[in-house]
């Protein structure tokens, strides 16, 4: 594996910009974000699709990007969390994160944040349930989940209000 | 004094707008320029004797810089303790034997991660394999495989033996006999790890002019320079470790790990940054998990539940080095102290090795299982002489003024208020009377409780925290502390308390923080000190900082001190607040009329001013703190008698904290920890065969997820309050309640089905197989 790969030219739509990459096959879209693209909020915590650390979107959809080829995204939207924030101006769900503590050491923090922004797209009003259901797949070991719930209720709230 | 703005208000994290975005930067999310990767060859034997390392072929693999073993290094051994009785014990790389499966043998540095680990697979180790022991028990017994052969201070008839501790007073014999009732039971535990989401990362920067700059995920940066520049050779001031954000740490990121040193070697050795990262299979199997205990407990009550005397026997499992299990079994001894008046006690404490991981302190560090056998006997007792789990509790709990048997002074102690407090918000009494007669279905309840106490800000390296509070020229703020957000909010509540003492609004103050080379020294963020011992610290720095301004200012206005007061960062006349200098305008005089002096403050603190160290990890004595936190918790489950399975309904959490800097934050820690305890009782298990960790992901290591939330209440019992320029006793909140929520769930269990539980985890098998025994 240490010869060098035949590299293929790709071109990713990340957080509506084109970047035109040369990448090998086998690697992942996590990595390539991370290091190709300098996008490190999106986070490594297993690798193996165990604890959500790293989702994204693809085409609107929440994916684990340590499991997702890079080559398999090539002409597809991809958004991540550096893409959430325009001008620096949070979003009802990072707002509603950081008021209520959803936030302790971070690291689980731009994975939640976005499948939870997908959430709030498809059901502006979702039940205990469908928050788990949506969040069953995110682990964090520093809230016990209860300002993560709470954080994603109030963002619910901060939705209607804006509306 | 005035009124509170900043200490006690729930305010927003520092750091949380970083974090929300994605901005904030982990360990793992460096890059510099030119870094390579870093990967280590780990020991597949359990315990062998390693004969040869032939590199040759891996340094020849394209993209390879460099490969190093034990040879390349100066062999200076390491430990999480370093005394004369418990000499360093380990090699940052293996040398001549390997003590456990994962151990690290070698190290490669190459341009990617595939060249790394091919290089790794070249690296030819010749071993001899030695016999190997697992169970702490059959390791002590004379004739089983030596681990350390010549380790030299502890003296016992038993083998392996890495540390002891022995402690007591009064007379326990004579305690027994006059007690009215006795009963001795054994508690184990399991092994469990931290369950951080960001692994072990270091990368390090060996610069030309001798410069080594370290990030890397950790709980304080000091000590992390001490024993790199130890090992490695280098003076402390060659040694730079800065701070990246950390992705929770909860115990395991404190003491030297062999990456950081082989990281940094390698960077020393190829004049480019290499990284590490730990994979999350190497976190499972290789890196440091907690501490599994035997505890064995007897105790001696009158009729009315009054504790005469009590005797504990604790056996650690300390893997293959000594890691911090010779801490453990000293703490233990505190957490058996602590809570309750024992006026006959006996302790004897034993770490032992086996050639398992090493084991590292762990949120609690040892207090979990202490409390989980305390606790479940106390219910027996009570039960035994027809007195209630609140009564019995009540009757030995500690006050406020009370001396404890090494010293220390319990200054305030809000344990009894908990206890009625957590009793009365629960119906406790109520509960376990109704329950006596409703028995009957599939489905179960009962409730439980549990008490705990936690100490803070011990003596430990480097035994002070320091604080800087700098005045920028628009009268904002620098803080400068060496102290590490971990998660805990570290950072905000500093700010909070500069805020206070400066009322000064926190987005006027800039953290610099965790920086060995510009930041003042810090006890660290492991040692559950940070609020008392680094806050007071801040607190110090911004009262020397204010003193200054005030001190310009009422010579500028013609007034004396007293009569000012400050607000919006302007100090002005008491009554007059027109007649007024900013801060801003302050600096600009301090600058003219002091010679320059642009207002600098510092502080600093530590606790146990009148110690020369800590107390003796071989007898007890000597100080260990004088900040002791307090709480009960209480656990109701349901238990289904057909399936086995438990349900936590609802936990609560009476805490006395002193008072809450952050009551957000506190809540944070406090639901973080019962969330950890669940996972503790119920569904974390690291299984383990002959040294070799049979599930290492979280597939099958199942940790809380949001579908496991537990319904978590808190009961604030305040026992100080602040006050600007006064120093302050608030005590810890980060470790203090994972302890007694695990005891009050075995207590809720037992209630719910009659099945007494002696061991962690609270498995469907076990409460099944009490089931039959009682039917």
């Amino acid at each position: 594996m240490t010869t060098a790969q035949r590299k293929r030219i790709i071109e990713l739509t990340v957080n509506e910009e084109t970047y035109e990459l040369a990448i090998e096959c086998q690697e992942i879209l996590l990595d390539v974000l991370r290091n190709n693209l300098g996008l490190t909020g999106t986070k490594e915590g297993c690798g193996t699709g165990e604890c959500g650390s790293c989702t994204v979107l693809l085409e609107g959809e929440p994916i684990l990007a340590c499991l997702m080829l890079a080559v398999e995204c090539e002409n597809k939207k991809i958004e991540t969390i550096e893409g959430q924030s325009i001008n620096g101006d949070l979003t009802p769900v990072q707002e509603a994160f950081l008021e209520k503590g959803g936030v302790q050491c971070g690291f689980c923090t731009p994975g939640m944040v976005m499948a939870s922004t997908d959430l709030l797209k498809r059901n502006p009003d979702p039940s205990k349930e469908d928050i788990m259901e949506s969040l069953g797949g995110h682990l964090c070991r520093c809230t016990g989940y209860n300002k993560i719930m709470e954080s994603v209720q109030h963002a619910v709230k901060l939705n209607r209000d804006n509306t | 004094m005035s009124e509170l703005d900043y200490v006690g208000k729930r305010i927003l994290r520092k750091d949380g707008p970083d974090k929300v975005t994605g901005k904030a930067i982990y360990t793992v999310d460096l890059q510099l320029k030119r870094q390579l990767v870093g990967k280590i060859l780990r020991s597949p034997h359990a315990h062998a004797r390693i004969l040869d390392i032939d590199t040759s072929l891996a340094l020849e693999v394209p993209g390879v810089k460099a490969v190093i073993t034990g040879k390349d290094t100066l062999g200076i051994k390491h430990g999480f303790v370093e005394t004369p009785r418990y000499p360093a014990d380990q090699y940052p790389l293996a040398m001549d034997k390997v003590r456990f499966i994962g151990e690290e043998v070698a190290a490669v540095a190459a341009t990617d991660v595939y060249a790394a680990d091919k290089a790794l697979g070249l690296i030819k180790v010749t071993y001899e394999p030695l016999p190997a022991v697992f169970d702490p028990e059959e390791a002590m017994i004379p004739g089983a495989p030596e681990i350390h052969p010549s380790h030299p201070k502890v003296k016992e008839d038993q083998v392996n033996i890495g540390g002891k501790t022995t402690s007591g007073w009064g007379d326990v014999e004579a305690g027994f006999q006059e007690a009215d009732y006795v009963r001795e039971d054994r508690f184990e535990s399991h092994l469990r790890t931290h369950g951080f989401l960001e692994p072990h990362a270091t990368v390090a920067s060996y610069e030309p002019d001798g410069k080594l700059n370290v990030w890397t995920s950790s709980m304080g940066p000091f000590i992390k320079r001490a024993k790199l520049a130890r090992t490695l050779g280098l003076p402390q001031s060659s040694v730079r470790v800065r701070k990246a954000y950390v992705g929770g740490a909860f115990g395991g990121k404190i003491d030297l790990y062999s990456h950081e040193f082989c990281a940094a070697l390698l960077s020393m050795k190829t004049s480019r940054p290499v990284e590490i990262i730990a994979t999350r299979e190497e976190v499972f199997t290789a890196y440091r998990h907690g501490q599994p205990m035997i505890i064995t407990v007897k105790t001696g009550v009158k009729k009315d539940g009054t504790i005469v005397a009590q005797e504990f026997k604790t056996l650690n499992n300390s893997g293959g080095y000594r890691g911090s299990g010779v801490v453990v079994i000293f703490l233990v001894w505190g957490f058996a102290m602590v809570p309750y008046r024992i006026p006959n006690m006996k302790y004897d404490g034993y770490s032992v090795y086996t050639n398992n991981p090493i084991r590292s302190p762990q949120r609690g560090h040892g207090a979990p299982q202490m409390r989980f056998a305390v606790e479940s006997q106390l219910d027996m007792i009570a039960a035994e002489l027809g007195i209630s789990p609140i009564d019995i509790r009540l009757k030995n709990a500690r006050v406020s003024g009370e001396k404890l048997p090494n010293g220390d002074n319990v200054h305030n102690c809000g344990l009894k208020d908990c206890i009625l407090d957590i009793a009365k918000h629960t119906d406790f009494k109520e509960k376990i009377e109704s329950r006596r007669t409703e028995k009957k279905g599939r489905y179960q309840k009962g409730i439980g409780i549990g008490v705990s106490a936690y100490f803070g800000g011990s003596l430990i390296y480097p035994n002070s925290s320091s604080v800087i509070v700098k005045m920028n020229d628009d009268g904002s703020v620098s803080l400068l502390t060496g102290s590490l957000d971990i998660g805990q909010g570290a950072e905000t509540i500093l700010c909070q308390i500069v805020a206070e003492e400066l009322k000064l609004p926190m987005e006027e103050i800039r953290v610099v923080a965790a920086d060995t080379e510009t930041t003042p020294v810090d006890i660290g963020v492991w040692i559950s000190g940070n609020a008392y011992v680094t806050g007071n610290a801040a607190r110090e720095a911004a009262g020397d900082v204010r003193l200054k301004l005030m001190t310009i200012a009422a010579k500028e206005l013609n007034v004396d001190i007293e009569e000012l007061a400050f607000r919006d960062k302007r100090i002005y006349i008491a009554g007059q607040p027109e007649r007024s200098l900013s801060y801003e305008e302050l600096v600009a005089l301090s600058i003219q009329k002091h010679r320059g002096d642009p207002v600098i403050g510092n502080g600093h603190w530590r606790t146990m001013r009148d110690q020369p160290t800590h107390p003796s990890l071989a007898t007890t004595k000597g100080r260990w703190t004088e900040n002791y936190a307090f709480d009960a918790q209480t656990a109701e489950v349901e238990v289904d008698t057909e399936t086995g399975n438990i349900k936590l309904l609802r936990a609560v959490t009476a805490h006395d904290c002193g008072f809450p800097i952050n009551p957000l934050l506190v809540e944070g820690q406090i639901d973080g920890q019962v969330s950890m305890a669940l996972g503790h009782a119920f569904m974390e298990e690291i299984m383990m065969e002959e040294g070799r960790t049979l599930n290492p992901s979280w597939l099958d290591y199942r940790m809380p997820s949001i579908y496991n939330i537990a319904d978590s209440e808190h009961i604030d019992v305040i026992t100080e309050r602040y006050q600007v320029g006064k120093p302050y006793r608030t005590k810890e909140v980060g470790e203090g309640y994972v302890s007694a929520i695990l005891a009050a769930i075995a207590n809720a269990i037992y209630d719910a089905i009659g099945v007494r539980l002696f061991s962690t985890p609270f498995t469907p098998e076990k409460i099944l197989k009490g089931l039959k025994k009682i039917k």
